[in-house]
């Protein structure tokens, strides 16, 4: 054989133009077949279709709900933290003092923290007694907070006002309302304007807070908020025992800000460096975090579950593929006779099987797509999504299934002797 | 005949046993002949003598038991059976007795389909050429089904003729055909022959023997008889009558054993 330059460069170039018009073949050859066989090739797809439905279906609900759930807790506002007058966890042991937290501490975080923005006292009371007129309601929690935390926590007002930085100087009995509080007392917005009694103290109602609806078992909308320096005055022994929220310039700068935050208070409650933090810190991102985490585990989980149905219907395509080998032996004697090799054959019946399954797949992404907006349009039901990976997952899954499954009817096909092959009629 | 030259075909005492069952058969018990380019051969035998296993050993289907095959001087034999699936794709031109078209496919497309196994060029233009030699161009784009037994045995032709082989095999290429069709066929070999082409003819029949240049008769593993006859003369002198005789009285014998 003689060197030639210019075959060095073709070849390769040629090889794989040859490879991919045998595989362009190949997917031709498949959509033959099937085309063919219509009725049979539905039948046996059949258990991909419903595989991939299904977990088309249970992933985009088990997401839209998470999605539902996490904005919910966007809702709540993600860049605050929480600070307690409590030690963390099981840290309180014999001999430490009992936490304290006032608003010299909250001064102190305002002014020596850059990466706080908003800062707010918050004087939590659990079950205060409410009555207006004849109406009275119990177990009312009421917010003890300064006038920030409606932009903290993301809590305006819909109807009246918000107390303002006036009324938290000067510890005015101002109250403004969660919606719920309207069903419980029985009355309208008119009650703007009016009082009521909180613990027996008179209260004017300036406000009405906007609708956030439930969250978990909590209602957000069942509260009341009065100044802080009001919850003091009527529940005094809180004065050292507050907590606080403070909210970070923005959600990148969280970890400055807690740190921040911790080492102000630590130099003011006088710690050494053995003494664990006399207050905890609660941080709203990590809760969100570790949320998302749930529901990716979940879905996965159930997907998975699922996804044992593509096993059910892998055997289909195995068996629909065998029967497709036996019925075109003498088709494979002829190609092994004209030179088709082992491999061809092997790839010609994987290409087929895979081709079968991923059209298959292909009905089920969209059966469980339609299936999911269908659910979304229950009312009780939350808007389903169909996440992009969701739809590659499963359309990888069933072209896998092709291959797993098809591998042995084409290995079947393909070690066939072509004498035998040619002979069977 | 075996005189080690450069031969296109040279089978050197080539045995092949088949084991069916616990009974170990001998299709072939130490053949050996040479074939050389233009040869216009027929292999004649009745059954059970041993001519389809020649022909699949002639054809790379199956190796031999013993002995030695050489084809170019290559020992077939010896080759992994992806080499032995390419001299098929590109050295072999096979017809068979019932056609073997993919039925789903247009003449055209398989006229082209060992061409796409052996990854020539100018897959379009060999089959296009070859469907003209056969005389079957306006018929190119209908499938198998709407063709006749001879049109669609002329595209068998045309597949086996498209990537230039060696040798064209033909196996009983005009048992399932009326005689007229049948001879229609032969005058098709006939002209490949006459532009150079080595055709191998497996046949029973006398009369399609009868248009080769050569007749090797088997019988029992073994060749019995070779013979050479005269350009294109319809009967053979003297010999080629005994051989009739011999050829025809076989299966009467199987009918009356049947």
């Amino acid at each position: 054989m003689r060197f030639h330059p210019i075959n060095i460069v073709r070849r390769p170039f040629r090889w794989a133009v040859s490879a991919a018009s045998r595989n362009a073949q190949n997917v031709a050859t498949a959509a033959v077949q099937i085309w063919a066989n219509k009725g049979r090739s539905v039948l046996t797809t059949l258990g991909i279709v419903i595989a991939v439905t299904s977990i088309i279906t249970v992933i985009s609900v088990v997401q839209g709900f998470g999605n539902y759930m996490t904005n919910m807790v966007r809702g709540y506002g993600t860049s605050f933290i929480v600070v307690h007058p409590w030690y963390e966890g099981e840290r309180h042991g014999h001999g430490m003092r009992e936490p304290t937290l006032d608003i010299h501490d909250i001064t102190a975080v305002r002014g020596e923290c850059p990466d706080v923005r908003r800062i707010t006292p918050f004087v939590f009371t659990h079950n205060a007694v409410v009555s207006y007129g004849r109406e009275k309601a119990e177990e009312i929690p009421i917010r003890g907070v300064a006038e920030e935390y409606q932009l903290i926590r993301n809590f305006p007002a819909d109807a009246g006002r918000f107390f303002g930085p006036v009324d938290v100087d000067n510890a005015e009995p101002v109250a403004v309302l969660g919606r719920t509080l309207l069903t419980l007392l029985e009355c309208d917005e008119s009650i703007i304007g009016d009082y009521i009694y909180i613990d027996d103290t008179r209260f004017l109602v300036v406000g009405l807070l906007a609708e956030k609806g439930s969250f978990g078992d909590g209602d957000q909308d069942k509260t009341i908020m009065i100044p802080y320096t009001r919850s003091i005055r009527m529940y005094p022994d809180r004065t050292r025992s507050m907590s606080f929220l403070a909210e970070a310039t923005d959600e990148d700068h969280i970890d400055a800000a807690y740190a921040q935050i911790q080492r102000t208070l630590r130099q003011r409650h006088g710690l050494t460096v053995e003494q664990p933090d006399d207050f905890y810190i609660e941080r709203q991102d990590q809760s969100l975090q570790s949320f998302e985490e749930i529901r990716n585990i979940s879905s996965g989980i159930l997907g998975g579950i699922v996804s044992i149905s593509l096993l059910v219907g892998g055997i289909g395509i195995m068996n629909m593929m065998l029967v497709s080998v036996t019925e075109r032996t003498a088709e494979i004697g002829l190609r092994k006779s004209i030179g088709a090799r082992r491999r061809d054959i092997l790839l010609q019946f994987l290409t087929e099987a895979v081709v079968l399954c991923t059209f298959g797949g292909l009905i089920g992404v969209a059966l469980g797509y339609g299936l999911s907006k269908l659910a979304s349009m229950h009312p009780s039901m939350v808007p389903a999504e169909v996440p992009w990976w969701a739809v590659a997952a499963a359309l990888g899954c069933s072209a896998g299934t092709g291959i797993v499954f098809g591998v042995i009817p084409a290995f079947k096909a393909a070690i066939l002797n072509p004498i035998d092959a040619l002979r069977h009629e | 005949m075996t005189d080690g030259g450069d031969h296109l075909i040279e089978l050197v005492d080539l045995h092949k046993h088949y084991r069916v069952g616990t009974e170990i058969v001998r299709a072939l018990r130490g053949v050996s002949l040479a074939i050389d380019v233009n040869e216009y051969v027929a292999i004649m035998g009745q059954s059970g003598s041993g001519k389809s296993t020649m022909m699949n050993i002639l054809g790379c289907l199956d190796i031999p038991t013993k002995g030695n095959y050489l084809l170019r001087n290559q020992d077939v034999a010896r080759l992994s059976q992806s080499k032995l699936a390419r001299i098929r794709g590109r050295q072999i031109g096979f017809v068979f007795q019932s056609f073997e078209l993919l039925s789903r496919t247009t003449a055209l497309k398989n006229v082209q389909l060992p061409m796409l196994y052996a990854q020539m060029s100018n897959k379009k233009r060999r089959a296009v050429a070859a469907l003209e030699k056969v005389g079957l161009m306006d018929r190119a784009h209908h499938r198998p089904n709407q063709l006749s037994g001879g049109q669609k045995q002329r595209v068998a032709i045309a597949r086996a003729l498209a990537q230039e082989p060696d040798i064209i095999l033909a196996d009983e290429p005009t048992g399932n055909l009326d005689s007229q069709t049948g001879d229609d066929i032969m005058r098709i070999f006939d002209s490949l022959h006459a532009e150079g082409q080595t055709i191998i003819v497996v046949t029973h029949e006398e009369h399609i023997a009868e248009h080769c240049h050569r007749v090797i008769r088997l019988r029992d593993g073994l060749v019995m008889s070779d013979e050479r006859r005269g350009r294109r003369i319809p009967i053979a002198p003297l010999p080629g009558r005994a051989a009739i005789a011999e050829a025809v009285a076989p299966p009467m014998q199987n009918a009356i054993a049947v």
